[in-house]
């Protein structure tokens, strides 16, 4: 009961002193009131200044690489790049899978086999020496495969037809197009040197897109690179 | 009165001819530092003269920079009897360079060095190199625990190779860290350096979070049949002793198209360059389906230089 009474004793003390603000305000004169509202317009402002920097700043192109390079997905003509400097280098073949801008280029093959055309010794007369690969293929080590399955001449080169190439599907393959060959086993790494995050391309990064092809790096016969010294050295900074 | 006038007139001549015998003099002087025979050819000192009043890079409009090239072109044949082609082509439009390294595939051969020196003429007596290449323990991150002055056969089993050289950051603190703006940012992502400008305080360097910058400490000796005669302004272009130089993209290659040396020069083709805002180059495929990271992320520098994995 008493804490009643006393609540209600607030509650009619808090409205006297509402009334009195009341009567207070009604009493003010005009220039009074241009003053209490200058607090109000400065945090206005002033909160106004801040929306437009945050604005400024989420739209701004000063965002960040990865912002930036997101944001362009226009595609680009891939020719229409080339500059007056620019020239496709010769000696190139069009690769028949396509990467993700429609066709690409690298390099042809054929013309950097030492001996091509094969066929012009192993034609339909039998090789009757004795050794005959020991003699004129001494310089091939083949160590491709690892210990456990090792390949053979005939796991990649054509038995029937010499100039080719064949898949483990009997499919004749140029060897210009080896990377169809590699592809079989080595699909992950073909599929990044479609994309470009395997190999490289040749001289350009303009223009049409020329890839170097497998065997352009790789020695088919034993594609891991060997260990040798390095070009050069770097003095210590300390 | 007259004698007041006479007095202003005498004034103004003698500091005209003071500030005209300071310049000769203040130019004659500094010439002479270089230990230069002055009367060796009055051609040569007449351009190296001008030379000294050229304006910032920047500031210089097409035919500005045309005259400087020209003189720097003749400084050249007058002086090593080398004819060298200077060019000042802009940035390309729709092109922000971008480099990916791919830490798996180098094995740390170093021809990516050679070439770097080669092209972008860097003093052979310091053994100045743009890249760096860390032999590093598997498991390390950082280059700062790598090996970087390794010389042995390679690779070495167990370990992995990180180059680094310029980021070219986006958000470059080396730019902010510049006295006298010689260094900035250009529209296609290169950050370059106005040799001219340079004062050679080393404050980018100490700004520098990556060590990408690197100083002069000599006059660059350079064989005279290894110089690289197709030059840029901004890139690799006759430096002198006392300033910052650094990786600049191969800014002389690659605004004609061209890869840039170090990339070019990779027998493992671990390095891969282009176009970020091309969505079909190869840089964009790296970022899209490989694993990346950037060297130090969290400063905020941006750099346009991702290291990746297969």
């Amino acid at each position: 009961m008493q804490a009643v009474s006393c609540a209600r004793g607030n509650q009619n003390t808090l409205y006297q002193k509402s009334h009195v603000m009341g009567q207070k305000r009604s009493g003010m004169s005009k220039p009074e009131i241009n003053k209490c509202l200058y607090p109000i317009f400065l945090s206005c402002i002033i909160l106004g200044l801040f929306i437009f920097s945050f604005l400024s700043t989420a739209f701004s192109n000063q965002e960040g690489v990865t912002k930036q390079y997101k944001k362009a997905v226009q595609k680009m003509d891939r020719a229409g790049q080339v500059n007056a400097e620019t020239q496709v280098p010769k000696n190139i073949v069009r690769v028949l899978d396509e990467d993700q801008g429609g066709h690409f280029f690298t390099e042809a093959r054929k013309s950097e086999i030492k001996r091509f055309r094969c066929s012009s010794c192993h034609n339909d007369k039998m090789v009757s020496i004795q050794g005959a690969a020991d003699l004129s293929h001494a310089d091939i080590k083949v160590v491709h495969g690892g210990k456990e399955k090792p390949l053979s001449c005939n796991t990649c080169h054509s038995t029937e037809d010499r100039d080719f190439l064949t898949t483990g599907k009997d499919t004749r393959i140029d060897p210009d197009h080896v990377y169809q060959m590699c592809g079989q086993c080595h699909f992950r790494q073909k599929k990044d040197w479609i994309g470009g995050a395997h190999g490289k391309r040749i001289i350009f990064w303009s223009g049409e897109r020329v890839v170097m092809n497998c065997t352009s790096c790789h020695n088919p016969h034993s594609p891991r690179f060997a260990e040798r010294w390095p070009k050069t050295y770097s003095v210590p900074l300390k | 009165m007259d004698s007041k006038k006479k007095n202003t007139i005498s004034r103004r001549a003698f500091l005209t001819g003071a500030v005209s015998a300071a310049v000769t003099g203040g130019a004659l002087v500094t010439t002479g530092c270089k230990g230069k025979n002055l009367l060796e050819s009055s051609e040569a000192f007449a351009l190296e003269f001008q030379e000294y009043f050229k304006k910032h890079y920047r500031l210089m409009n097409e035919m500005e920079r045309e005259k400087t090239v020209s003189r720097l072109e003749r400084l050249s044949k007058q002086k090593q009897g080398i004819t060298v082609d200077i060019d000042t082509t802009g940035p390309l439009e729709n092109v922000l360079y971008g480099y990916a390294f791919n830490v798996t595939r180098c094995e740390g051969y170093m021809e990516c060095v050679a070439a770097c020196v080669r092209e972008n003429n860097l003093d052979r007596r310091s053994n100045m190199q743009y890249i760096r290449i860390f032999e590093m323990e598997h498991g390390q991150m950082s280059p700062d625990q790598g090996d970087g002055k390794y010389f042995h056969m390679v690779p070495r089993e167990g370990h992995f190779y990180m180059g680094v050289q310029c980021f070219h950051c986006d958000n470059p603190p080396c730019v902010k860290a510049c006295p006298t703006k010689a260094t900035w940012r250009e529209p296609d992502g290169i950050v370059v350096v106005d040799y001219d400008w340079c004062i050679g305080c080393r404050y980018c360097m100490a700004a520098c979070p990556y060590y990408g910058r690197r100083f002069n400490w000599n006059q660059p000796e350079i064989p005279k049949e290894e110089i690289t005669k197709k030059q840029h302004y901004l890139g690799n272009r006759k430096r002198v002793r006392g300033m910052m130089e650094k990786c600049t993209f191969c800014i002389q290659r690659s605004r004609k198209g061209k890869l840039t040396a170090c990339v070019e020069a990779c027998p493992t083709g671990a390095r891969v360059f282009g176009n970020l805002l091309d969505p079909d180059s190869e840089i964009r495929f790296v970022l899209e389906n490989k694993k990346v990271y950037r060297l130090k992320e969290d400063l905020g520098t941006d750099p346009k230089f991702w290291y990746f994995i297969d």
